[in-house]
């Protein structure tokens, strides 16, 4: 049954919302964000710091936008000289007490109390013969560091913890201007979501300890991506200064993660970073790897296959590409395939006030497509059926451990010990180095871009595969969307979808549905 | 060696009972918190954080969400005060009738000297509060749950000596 | 009566009957007095005749925003689904205020009574009587008169509480008193929604001022039609209302009045003016929260809700603060703007950093620094801190402030000017 519509104007702009919906969020519609600090739509609605102020004709006092539901017919005004003046006057006392930390604020380029203060703050305080409120800056936790001179007591995190993580921890301590967040002594702020006060935090008051003073916002490249820390599928946004990955930080999803990450994954970043990286492709020379160009070592790599009887046993990482684990399976398809992936697991943690969004147990990405393209959880069996098999393929870092009569194939990021019995060593990009898709837990396939360049002469897996298997001379695949576009028309479950279809927000695939042969 | 000492719970035995007949008149937990804070102040004195702890158990919620509630409400003391806890009126009604001549009396006659400090006998701690609601018989002044109407500077020193 | 002193002959004594009567405060004392006969009546009535005779008379909320209480009380759902509640504000903290203290130390059965005919009329079960935390004597006396009645058996099924408050101005906004009875920081809360759609616990909820309550045994016994007779001025506002007289007058106390007596009167006449050799220089009628007369204003203005909106003030909660020639209104008007500034709950950020703000430069011209432009500061923050929050606390900062640099400049302008020296620290 469709939303009634309510029709109104904002601006002189005409909009329809369905009934219920917040002036602040039909402003949107019309193109117009309305300044405001306290309102979240991840949290509930607070009303207090009273930036949202706009004129409603026939209506004496000026609104809140952030609390008040449109009405048929009402026509809202946030330019006009009342509106205007009554959110100058909200910008010009929260910064009385605001210090001018501009210069050694992490917030600064991506502050909202600079934004609204340029758009439409005084140019110049009235406050000036007065001392501004001073407290030492404090250590809430594991990553969190408050600084109160800072704060405009918006209440975001408090009410993050009380009504989305379901543990009260922060609290507002004193009265009037004496007014601050507070934490219980005995308390920290260690809940696996806590993080996300950070991001909340419209100013530099809630800080990352891991981030503090590393770069400046307007250093950051910034590329939307998909977590891989767990099963979950956060979408998030990586945030690299130099080609160095520097934060991440969540990207808004509503089927998914809404607005927020988990700790664990906010802090899955350093090892996009590292410097121990597989830079060239090399082959068996004795005793030895060699490093030899892309050419030499594909060509090694194809005769190997070429040559290869029996069973093929692929042994993936469940961090690898939708697109990779399908071109391997494709790649190897003329003989009796087995593919496995192994999991780490840790403990669960759910953000309770979110249905069906937690730290999963499952930590990686990419468990579900690995499912979806046939790959199997017996990765024991697996390495076991290796031995005899003609050409083992071991993918994206996963445990090499593996003793075999046949070929053995690596393609991984780094080298580890057991990886150098392999016949071949294909160096990869890692998932900030690369486009390509996850499918998470719940079947929705998501997309995740390249940040970065990939080091020395390491490229995209699915590059790889596909050059494996177009042979020498002919062409393999021009881009992870032409991959995808492979895959999608030779698998059930991804029938219908493409890259443009998935955008940024994904799209669930289809279930049950088998891998052709 | 001084050693810390172990932490008495206030509900037990009478005062469990009582607060559990002061849960029975609310549909929610936490609407006993004011009066369980009562109810420890009265007992201790003053609110610490371990008993601020000991509350938030017993009524399920989290210490920090006690504390944001304890250090909203200005009689609940969050440290020690002298054994007599003294509140002087200032504001205006009673201000123009003489209310500061009132609280200057007071920290004289107490050794207090200062506004919110302990007297250094530890029998005195004397503060300015805000409209006490009974204007009219300014300057009204509590000591700790005695309230008086009408002092004035000259009554001062007399009901200083009562509490002595 | 103007107690302490005696009724005097001005006086309309309804309320005040029995102040000062000690006999009074028992159960038996109070019952000989005619006391609970209301009750009885109003529980054979059905709620919404009970509700009709309190609309008829007029009767309108005491504690100072003098809405309708009969309309209020038809704000509660009629069909009875979920649990209903009444809460009393008893939290009087207004600076000018002390009727509430003496209805509850003198008459607590009053109150007592009032409350469960209001129960009844609004389907409640459970009353909260919320009684600020330095009311320790009305407490106790309440606490003795509740155990006593609750032993009769006069409140049947409704079941009446007594709630500590802790010392917090703002809790005696409703939705502020609300959010501390049940156990969280006393923030008001913004509305929608109301609270007879969604009050204390998230269930309907009515919360009614003592002086209001009080009216209502009164009311049924005489008939709505008595009680809206009783009107000197304006017929929106009848009945009767304790006025607290305090400040700079030579008989301080509450005096009870029909609605529409000249405030002139009461300050002169019946408070006994201001001391001899003194000029009346200003007053506040209706608590510090509304602007200030000054003394052509204090002369002409009458005492119901619309005279003082004409005046350009509010009647308020009634309480009548009188200045005289000797108050300093610049330092006053200081010393309300740091009662705010204290009370403030810290949510709104014009009433957290204005309230502060405003004592600051107040402070500073009272120290002698202050400039002619602090003046137009003053009057610039005042505007942004009215009518912009969720409720009127910073209104009620800008109120004596703007009302004061309007009517009082001169005071200012002399310590600006360094014509008046800074009083010792």
């Amino acid at each position: 049954m469709p939303d009634e519509l309510v029709n109104l104007s904002i601006d002189g702009v005409a909009v329809s919302v369905p009934k219920g919906t917040l002036v602040i969020e039909a402003a949107k519609q019309a193109g117009v964000l309305v300044p405001h600090y306290c309102y979240h739509p991840g949290l509930p609605v607070a009303g207090v710091c009273r930036m949202c102020l706009v004129e409603i004709e026939k209506t004496p006092k000026l609104q809140i936008s952030c609390a008040t539901q449109v009405a048929e017919g009402m026509v809202v005004k946030t330019q006009s000289a009342p509106a205007k003046s009554g959110r100058t006057g909200v910008l010009e006392l929260l910064l009385i007490n605001h210090p001018l930390d501009c210069p050694i604020c992490d917030q600064a380029g991506e502050c909202e109390l600079q934004d609204f203060t340029f758009q439409e703050g005084r140019p110049g305080t009235r406050y000036s013969e007065y001392a501004k409120r001073f407290n030492p800056v404090e250590d809430f936790g594991p990553d969190v560091l408050y600084v109160p001179n800072r704060c405009i007591l918006c209440t975001r995190c408090v009410r993050f913890m009380e009504e989305v993580a379901k543990e009260p921890v922060l609290n507002v301590s004193e009265r009037g201007d004496r007014a601050f967040i507070g934490i219980h002594p005995d308390a920290r702020l260690d809940h696996p979501w806590a993080g996300n006060v950070v991001d909340l935090c419209p100013v530099g008051s809630l800080l990352s300890k891991d981030f503090l003073h590393k770069a400046r916002a307007w250093e950051l490249d910034k590329t939307a991506s998909v977590c891989t820390g767990c099963s979950q599928g956060c979408n998030v946004t990586l945030d690299l200064r130099d080609d160095v990955v520097v934060r991440i930080r969540p990207r808004p999803n509503l089927e998914v993660n809404r607005y927020f990450i988990c700790d664990h994954g906010r802090a899955n970043y350093r090892w996009m970073n590292r410097g121990d990286r597989i830079e060239a492709p090399l082959v068996k020379n004795g005793n030895d790897l060699a490093a030899v160009d892309w050419d030499e070592a594909l060509a090694r790599a194809r005769a190997l296959i070429a040559g290869a009887k029996g069973k093929a046993v692929a042994l993936a990482s469940p961090g690898m590409s939708t697109e990779a684990l399908f071109l391997a399976r494709r790649l190897l398809s003329r003989l009796d395939w087995t593919g496995a992936f192994q999991v780490t697991m840790g403990e669960e943690a759910p953000l309770a006030g979110v249905p069906n969004l937690a730290l999963r147990a499952e930590r990686a990405p990419n468990g579900k497509g690995a499912e979806l393209l046939g790959y199997g959880r017996d990765y024991a069996a697996a390495t076991k059926a290796a031995e005899s098999a003609g050409v083992v393929l071991v993918l994206g870092d996963a445990d090499a451990a593996v003793k075999t009569a046949g070929a053995f194939i690596y393609l991984g990021t780094v080298l580890p010990d057991p990886a150098r019995a392999a016949d071949v060593v294909l160096p990869i990009a890692n998932v900030a180095e690369e486009d390509g898709t996850f499918v998470n837990r719940d079947g929705r396939v998501q997309r995740y871009s390249q940040a970065k360049p990939a080091p020395g002469m390491a490229r995209p897996a699915w590059w790889v595969l596909a050059e494996l298997a177009a042979g020498s001379g002919e062409r393999g695949l021009g881009s992870a969307e032409e991959a995808f576009a492979l895959l999608a028309s030779s698998v059930d479950a991804f029938t219908g979808l493409s890259y443009a279809r998935l955008g940024l927000a994904g799209r669930k695939a289809a279930s049950g549905a088998r891998v052709p042969a | 060696m001084s050693t810390v000492e172990e932490y008495q719970p206030v509900f037990t035995g009478k005062a469990r009972e009582r607060l559990d007949d002061i849960l029975s008149r609310y549909p929610t937990k936490q609407a006993a918190l004011l009066p369980a804070l009562w109810m420890v102040q009265e007992a201790r004195g003053w609110i610490s954080d371990r008993a601020m702890t000991e509350v938030a158990e017993v009524l399920g919620i989290t210490p920090a969400y006690v504390k944001g509630v304890v250090t909203f409400y200005t009689m609940y003391h969050q440290h020690p005060v002298g054994r007599n806890f003294v509140q002087v009126c200032t504001t205006t009604p009673c201000n123009i009738c003489g209310a500061e001549g009132v609280l200057q009396a007071f920290l004289d006659a107490t050794g207090a000297r200062e506004a919110g400090a302990t007297s250094p006998d530890g029998n005195w701690t004397i503060i300015e509060v805000e409209c006490l609601g009974a204007c009219g018989f300014a300057t009204p002044v509590l000591v700790n749950d005695d309230f008086i109407d009408g002092v004035t500077a000259e009554k001062v020193p007399d009901i200083v000596k009562r509490y002595r | 009566m103007g107690y302490p002193h005696k009724s005097h002959a001005r006086e309309t004594v309804v309320l005040s009957k029995h102040f000062g009567d000690a006999d009074a405060k028992s159960f038996k004392g109070w019952v000989k007095r005619g006391g609970y006969e209301a009750l009885k009546q109003a529980q054979a009535m059905d709620p919404p005749a009970l509700i009709e005779e309190v609309k008829n008379s007029g009767l309108r909320g005491r504690g100072g925003a003098g809405f309708p209480t009969g309309l209020k009380w038809s704000f509660m759902p009629k069909e009875k689904k979920k649990a209903h509640y009444l809460c009393v504000n008893a939290d009087e903290s207004e600076p000018g205020t002390f009727k509430d203290r003496e209805i509850m130390r003198w008459t607590p059965h009053a109150l007592l009574e009032g409350t469960a005919i209001a129960c009844h009329a609004i389907q409640a079960e459970v009353a909260y009587i919320y009684i600020r935390g330095e009311f320790t004597e009305p407490f106790q006396v309440m606490q003795t008169a509740l155990t006593e009645a609750s032993a009769a058996g006069v409140f049947g099924k409704t079941q009446i509480y007594l709630h500590r408050g802790a010392g917090a101005y703002i809790c005696g906004e409703e939705t502020a008193l609300m959010n501390s009875i049940e156990g969280k920081r006393g923030n008001p809360r913004i509305k929608p929604p109301f609270p007879a759609a969604a009050g204390v616990f998230g269930l309907p909820t009515t919360i009614n001022n003592v002086e209001t309550l009080v009216a209502v045994p009164h009311i049924l016994k005489n008939g709505a039609a008595w009680y809206k007779a009783m009107c000197l001025s304006n017929p929106k506002s009848t009945g009767t209302k304790l006025f607290s007289v305090c400040g700079n007058v030579q008989r301080p106390g509450n005096y009870e009045l029909t609605m529409g007596f000249p405030l002139k009167d009461l300050v002169n006449d019946l408070a006994g003016g201001v001391k001899a050799g003194r000029t009346l220089k200003a007053c506040i009628p209706g608590g510090s929260s509304v602007p200030i007369l000054n003394r052509e204003e204090t002369e002409s203005c009458l005492l119901d809700y619309e005279g003082c909106v004409e005046k350009g003030t509010m009647l308020g909660s009634g309480g009548v603060i009188v200045f005289d020639d000797t108050a300093d209104m610049v330092y006053q008007i200081m010393r309300l703007a740091r009662f705010y500034a204290h009370e403030s709950c810290a949510q709104c950020t014009q009433c957290r950093e204005g309230t502060a703000w405003t004592t600051k430069i107040l402070e500073r011209v009272l120290s002698g620094q202050g400039k002619m432009k602090d003046l137009d500061l003053l009057l610039d923050l005042s505007e942004n801190m009215t009518g912009k929050t969720i409720c009127v606390l910073s209104d009620s900062c800008a109120a004596p402030v703007v009302s004061g640099i309007r009517k009082f400049k001169s005071e200012f302008e002399a310590y600006i000017t360094g014509k008046k020296r800074p009083a010792a620290a």
